[in-house]
């Protein structure tokens, strides 16, 4: 029955989205990201590794991509050609990356393994002078140029990772989320190679085996799984705290008010570049900005009258109907 | 002597001896099909209205408990109310364990002489708590919250007395007043609480109890 249950919900909000739509949701939490507001802090990712369990898998396995920052910031670069910042030859500065450093100074080659965990970055240390050239500030990385994209797990209507799941392990909730139910998936991966933003992360190793060493397994948040090796995860957009804003509007006999929570990167973000919220509540932040942007759901194209509005949702055109709003950053011409 | 009515023999007393000849197969078959629609039409627990308890039992292990604390004496005897120890139920996701201070307002004048009483004075001096072992534990992939089962079988449900929420409590706990330390007598797994849920119109969202 349970599975029949899966099966018919699925297939009704498939039909939904297929047919312009399914707005028989309870709630249908979305969010907003303005990149103008955005300093690629990656606060909002650290909060996210903190609220969900997230373990850091080390330099060795990020390398190979088994990461699981379920909210990663993206950089782009803006203008690549642009010339490599020259500082005067007056300018105090120790270290120089240029392949032509003024007279009395070194010149570092860049690209040597390091990192600020081994302690390897004090100025004067062994080995910093090589160390810094991947870190530095005059490394293979510009100095300016840089733009951010914070990106979540965009909570696709039509999600494309949902019907791919052999198990029905991924399905959509009456909230209008992309739900992962961790023991029963199988870890066939299919969402994961079928989800165009690659937001789906993989355990590829029980890494709560050396991610938390006593005693920082007490900070493990009860409120969520421990997942083990072979399963997907993902962003959930901290359902369990919409669960607990849910359950106290029950107690009390109330609708769930607007601003009430906040997911954990929203709540963190300290320029307010992030807002959560339901956008079936047509007085919440979240649905003021999607009409005041002219951004709709289930469009692939939006209609804007006003060409200047800054609001997109990425990669729509691919009809995944996304609840994602992104804000484009306005830049100097 | 008392008489009773065996399936198998007849009407025995209780030592076993039989008192009369064996009721006809059709009788016996009527008879069954009685009781069948007896059960089936008053379940154990008639007390709870608007409610179908769940199905289901389990033999747990025993768990070994610092103090053997009897259910019966307090719930049955006493007939105290579950919520007066387990104050949390109501308003938490989890029963909670009391506070020994809250067994000692009670127990400072109440059966001092008792050898398990002496037993938790001796922690209550000591200042440290009794460890008590989780017996009802569901895996940590499993949302459940004591609060909203009690608001939808006992303080939102019309009839209902708050008086007997040990009816309720025994959906899932068994008849813990008939028993010294809880023990597991339920399987708590997901058919269980599936078929309930299907029972009682619960939610049916997979995020409603997975996490």
């Amino acid at each position: 029955m349970s599975l029949n249950n899966i099966l018919t919900n699925w297939s009704r909000y498939r039909k939904g989205a297929e047919e312009g739509g399914f707005h028989e949701y309870e709630h249908q939490w979305g969010m907003v990201v303005d990149l103008n507001k955005c300093i690629g802090c990656n606060a909002c990712s650290v909060a996210c590794y903190a609220e969900n369990n997230l373990p850091v898998v080390g330099e060795a396995r990020y390398a190979k991509s088994q990461f699981m920052s379920w909210m990663r910031i993206e950089r782009y670069w803006d203008e690549p050609d642009l010339e490599p910042y020259q500082a005067s030859p007056t300018a105090n500065v120790d270290v120089w990356i240029e392949t032509n450093p003024p007279a009395g100074k070194t010149a570092l080659k860049p690209s040597m393994p390091g990192s600020y965990a081994e302690g390897l970055l004090e100025p004067g240390g062994q080995g910093f002078e090589e160390r810094v050239g991947v870190f530095g500030t005059k490394g293979e990385m510009q100095d300016f140029g840089a733009s951010f994209l914070p990106m979540m797990c965009q909570q696709c209507h039509a999600a494309t990772c949902e019907p791919v799941c052999p198990v029905a392990a991924t399905y959509h909730t009456p909230d209008g989320l992309n739900a992962q139910v961790y023991n029963r998936c199988i870890g066939s991966r299919y969402c994961s190679n079928n989800c165009p933003y690659r937001l789906r992360y993989f355990n590829f190793w029980s890494y709560y085996e050396d991610a938390w060493p006593e005693p920082l397994h007490m900070q493990l948040n009860p409120d969520l799984a421990v997942r083990d090796k072979g399963v997907m995860e993902k962003c959930t957009f901290c359902v369990q705290r919409i669960r607990v804003a849910k359950d106290e509007a029950k107690m009390e006999n109330r609708k769930v008010r607007d601003g009430e929570f906040a997911t954990a990167c929203v709540q963190t973000c300290p320029t307010g570049a992030l807002v959560f919220g339901d956008l079936q509540d047509p007085e919440s932040r979240v649905s003021k900005l999607w009409r005041f942007h002219q951004v709709e759901q289930g469009k692939t194209k939006q209609n804007k009258q006003n060409k200047e509005l800054r609001g997109y949702r990425i990669l729509e055109g691919l009809n995944t109907d996304p609840s994602v709003m992104y804000l484009e950053r306005v830049r100097e011409v | 002597m008392s008489v009773v009515y065996s399936f198998f023999s007849g009407w025995v007393d209780r030592s076993g001896a039989s008192i009369g000849g064996r009721l006809p197969g059709y009788l016996m078959a009527l008879m069954g099909v009685v009781a069948m629609m007896v059960l089936a039409a008053s379940p154990a627990h008639a007390d709870v209205p608007n409610a179908v308890p769940p199905k289901g039992e389990h033999q747990g292990k025993h768990v070994e408990q610092p103090i053997e604390f009897p259910h019966d004496i307090h719930a049955n005897v006493n007939k105290i109310n579950c919520m007066y120890c387990h104050t949390y139920a109501r308003r938490s996701k989890v029963a909670g364990i009391p506070p020994t201070s809250k067994c000692m307002g009670c127990h400072m004048v109440i059966a001092t002489d008792k050898p398990r009483i002496k037993k938790l004075t001796e922690y209550w001096e000591k200042r440290e708590p009794p460890r008590w072992k989780k017996v009802h534990d569901v895996p940590d992939f499993v949302h459940f919250t004591h609060e909203k089962h009690l608001k939808r079988f006992v303080f939102d449900n019309q009839g209902m007395e708050v008086e007997k929420v040990s009816e309720v409590c025994a959906f899932c706990h068994g008849e813990v007043k008939k028993m010294t330390v809880a023990e597991k007598v339920k399987p708590l797994n997901m058919g269980f609480c599936a078929r309930c849920h299907e029972a009682n119109k619960g939610p049916f969202d997979c995020w409603k109890c997975h996490k």
